[in-house]
């Protein structure tokens, strides 16, 4: 498999651990199973693997939980935002898609734990639509907007976790 | 949702337990400080009117001045998010997130350009041996999915 040669930073949403890539595995999958859906709060873990070598942290560094014997998941200790999944038993690195600047580049190929899929996964896409915030309350869109306390989806030089 | 039975759910490491009954429309949300607080493409919420804490507490971020998210400080695992319309828990951190199953879908405009594609992605085949290998190998340390009288999650499973 050739990895994906892109230049790529990302981070948790307080801002206070960032990291940077060089090049990705061209693997992007998201997996079922009940401990990644568990390790992110979520139906489902969007992943996608990462050259340890190609890695770099660039700002604090990602709290770790061992859910399994070989298996660390990265996390913010100060905002919570899960980083990332690493199979210590094979050196296998793979990083949370949502936390990277742009998860756009990494549309999935596969899905992976299918034991653990929810019974109406399939339909998950056709549940209605509810509009946007900004049409329903504009408001409060603007208003959460103007007090954003998110880290912006690009590298900056410094910054301050707000809180 | 029928509003029956008690929904319980928590962290993955157990330090962080929530039960709710009385739980209102389930939903994704596609905004990008959901995704980020997911690490995921859009934040599975549900809204709780009577949610509460059974064991430990999470620790609070705030997102904005107007809303603050809920996670475990121990495993990271993301739990909840607040504002002054109320509480919403997260879906997958339910003992069973397919009882909440979402019914809608908001904050479009950031929506992944692929996300139509999820349903429908193909299984890959593993290497079998391997992948038995290495489903034997694993002890999960994840608290299970219905309430414990007691749990430790040990020290060394934290760094």
């Amino acid at each position: 498999m050739t990895d994906i040669q892109m230049e790529m930073s990302g981070g948790c949403q307080c801002g206070a651990v960032r990291y940077h890539a060089t090049s990705f595995r061209d693997d992007a999958h998201i997996c079922h199973c009940r401990m990644c859906q568990k390790a992110v709060g979520n139906y489902f873990e969007a992943l996608v693997g990462v050259p340890l070598a190609a890695l770099s942290w660039t700002r604090g560094t990602p709290a770790v939980f061992r859910s399994s014997e070989h298996i660390e998941r990265g996390f913010c200790d100060q905002c919570g935002t899960p980083l990332f999944y690493h199979d210590t038993s094979r050196a296998s690195f793979s990083l949370t898609i949502g936390a990277l600047d742009h998860p756009e580049k990494f549309k999935p190929a596969t899905q992976d734990g299918i034991e653990g899929r929810m019974p109406w996964f399939a339909t998950l896409t056709d549940v209605p639509d509810a509009g946007e915030t900004e049409a329903g309350d504009p408001a409060w869109a603007a208003a959460i907007k103007a007090s954003n306390h998110q880290h912006p989806d690009h590298d900056t030089e410094t910054w301050t976790v707000k809180e | 949702m029928a509003q029956t039975e008690t929904l319980t759910g928590g962290c993955q490491c157990g330090a962080v337990r929530f039960a709710t009954k009385l739980v209102g429309r389930p939903s994704i949300c596609h905004c990008r400080m959901c995704q980020k607080a997911f690490g995921s493409f859009f934040g599975p919420l549900v809204t709780s009117h009577d949610g509460h804490w059974t064991r430990g507490t999470p620790k609070w971020f705030q997102s904005s001045n107007l809303a603050r998210r809920a996670f475990c400080g121990d495993c990271g695992t993301p739990l909840a998010y607040e504002t002054k319309y109320g509480l919403e828990l997260a879906i997958g951190a339910f003992d069973e997130p397919a009882k909440v199953a979402p019914v809608i879908q908001v904050n479009l405009h950031d929506k992944v350009p692929f996300f139509e594609t999820l349903t429908s992605l193909p299984t890959p085949d593993h290497p079998e041996a391997e992948w038995l290998d290495f489903m034997a190998g694993i002890h999960s340390n994840q608290h299970p999915d219905h309430e414990t009288d007691e749990w430790s999650a040990s020290d060394e499973d934290r760094s």
